[in-house]
């Protein structure tokens, strides 16, 4: 009997093969992601979560685009983002290129490199409260030792966003690393060889073989951490809780401080509808980039 | 290629080591202080007298074991779930030609960049209608949207290297395509299911938000969330929560540092080469 139904079921078993992953992203991913719409249009809290919620047409967006905390979210996600992105590319980038001479126990090194990336995102804001503290934090410890003035590392609302930034470098970095240097493996030595034949210094080579050939890593790099950033929370939930104020809540702590702290639901769906138009703009873009770039070397080509 | 000097070179790698432990170990060295001397000023590095005993209250608090099992429930739970489901799914797409296949590829490559982050309230309000909120169901089930894409193409990627005159033996002596996946792909596939296995579990282990948002109940609490959650209510006991931190570590660290040059190259072939 098995034999005749795999018989009749020979052109759908790859569907059916797919049948479970399928249901479980369309159920606990695609379904919630269109669903977020509905319930933005609509009025729903904690209160009446189980109930019949009221059509309230774009007035969660109304609010939204009012309020002045979103405002602040907005710039803050901006700095965290921007930061986070720049210092976890450029110091990936440095660490990956120096692993990637000739030197005695690189090996070593990567493994020791990768273990922040290993550690949840929690246990790495935990610590980095810890080290910051304002008052017996080891940070304002050291710069006392140096003769510096203590810095209100995680109390400053001019400052907080840097300490945050810091901690995401330590935990985001690795990634960077690991990723580029799976790049650069992917590089034939051959290539260099003949650079150097043609005599073209060390410098030059990095610049005019290794990085265009590493592009597509560097772009999908960049997106991914980008996007990570942006919808990156539990750290900050663990270390500042959004504060003091609204001075470190990013726009995705804001969606979620929205929904469970506030209670607003619907508020929060809406903030979280922008969130995924942010994030597509941003995917887009570097796509983009990476389409006009090719298009420029194979103008230089030819 | 040699690019700079070796001296320059020890010098990055040799602080950013340091920006890398320094941090653990201090927290590491806390965690066997007590909670006063934790956060004494001017700081001490090492303990005066090392003690166990935030450790021991860690392992005993009833709360925080309980959280600890389930971290162990769920993160078994869902790394099996998410092999089993993604072993399918890959081989579909490594050894059938089917109409939409390329489609179906960059759908779920495209899901994967989706941010779990958006789906918190959408979820929240739909596991509280069918009844899974607050269940270590509803953390199984959910944590697959974070494992599942990147498990498919590792195990794609795994499959398409295993040569196809295996299975095709199996079927001429007329075995079913999928007796042969059982009999034949599966077993050779060992080392591809055990990369797949680790990232799950270090991912199901270390997660945060899905769990404080759908299940923060005492009872089906995890071991991230219960840290979390015991201190920020009162003042924090730096000497237990470090103690806390340590051994969440564990599990994590011994898995990754054991099987890293694999992880790198699971890890790139599944995000990559896809």
């Amino acid at each position: 009997m098995k034999v005749t139904l795999e018989a009749r079921t020979g052109r759908i078993q790859p569907y059916l093969l797919l049948v479970p992953a399928l249901a479980i992203l369309i159920g606990f991913l695609l379904f919630p992601l269109m669903w977020n719409v509905y319930l933005a249009l609509h009025d729903v809290s904690l209160t009446t979560i189980l109930g019949n919620w009221k059509y309230v047409g774009l007035k969660n967006f109304d609010n939204l685009i009012h309020d002045h905390d979103f405002h602040t979210s907005l710039q803050v996600s901006l700095i965290f983002v921007g930061g986070s992105v720049a210092l976890q590319f450029f110091v990936g980038m440095v660490l990956a290129v120096v692993l990637n001479q000739q030197i005695r126990g690189s090996n070593t090194f990567r493994a020791l490199f990768i273990i922040p990336w290993t550690v949840s995102a929690v246990i790495t804001g935990f610590s980095f409260k810890f080290i910051f503290n304002d008052s017996f934090g080891i940070m304002n410890y050291g710069l006392g030792q140096l003769g510096l003035a203590p810095v209100s590392w995680l109390s400053d609302p001019g400052t907080v966003v840097w300490t945050l930034i810091i901690a995401n470098m330590w935990h985001g970095t690795p990634f960077t690393v690991i990723f580029l240097t799976a790049g650069l493996f992917s590089i034939n030595p051959v290539v260099y060889e003949a650079a150097r034949i043609d005599g073209a210094t060390k410098i030059k080579s990095f610049l005019y073989i290794t990085l265009p050939l590493l592009r597509p890593f560097v772009i999908i790099n960049l997106i991914l951490i980008t996007m990570w950033s942006v919808n990156f929370f539990d750290l900050i939930l663990v270390m500042t809780n959004g504060g003091p104020l609204f001075s470190s809540t990013t726009s995705s702590l804001f969606m979620y401080r929205q929904g469970f702290e506030f209670g607003l639901l619907s508020k929060g769906a809406a903030a979280g509808f922008l969130l995924i138009a942010m994030n597509l703009v941003l995917a887009y873009s570097y796509i983009k980039l990476l389409r006009s770039k090719e298009k420029t070397i194979e103008i230089r080509q030819s | 290629m040699i690019l700079i000097d070796k001296t320059l070179i020890y010098f990055v790698i040799a602080t950013y080591l340091f920006i890398t432990l320094a941090p653990l170990l201090w927290v590491l060295s806390t965690s066997f202080k007590p909670n006063q001397e934790a956060i004494s000023f001017p700081p001490k590095f090492l303990p005066d007298s090392p003690t166990f005993d935030n450790y021991l209250f860690v392992l005993t608090d009833p709360k925080l074991v309980t959280s600890l099992i389930n971290s162990l429930v769920v993160s078994i739970g869902s790394t099996g779930l998410s092999v089993v489901v993604s072993a399918l799914g890959g081989y579909a797409f490594a050894r059938f030609e089917f109409k939409g296949k390329n489609l179906l590829i960059s759908t779920i490559l495209g899901l994967f960049m989706i941010p779990v982050v958006i789906n918190i309230i959408p979820l929240y309000i739909m596991l509280a209608n069918i009844g899974l909120l607050n269940s270590l169901l509803a953390l199984v089930l959910t944590f697959q949207i974070l494992i599942i894409p990147l498990n498919i193409f590792l195990l794609k990627n795994y499959f398409e290297t295993i040569p196809k005159e295996l299975e095709e033996a199996a079927l001429i002596d007329g075995c079913s395509k999928m007796r042969a996946f059982w009999h034949v792909i599966v077993p050779i596939s060992m080392p591809g299911f055990l990369i797949a296995a680790i990232l799950s579990f270090r991912f199901s282990w270390n997660e945060f938000v899905l769990p404080i948002v759908l299940s923060n109940r005492p009872d089906v609490m995890v071991f991230q969330v219960a840290l979390y959650q015991f201190i920020s209510l009162y003042r924090i006991d730096w000497g237990y929560l470090t103690a806390g931190i340590n051994i969440a570590l564990i599990p994590v660290v011994v898995l990754m540092l054991f099987f890293q040059k694999r992880m790198i190259r699971g890890l790139t072939l599944g995000a990559v080469r896809g």
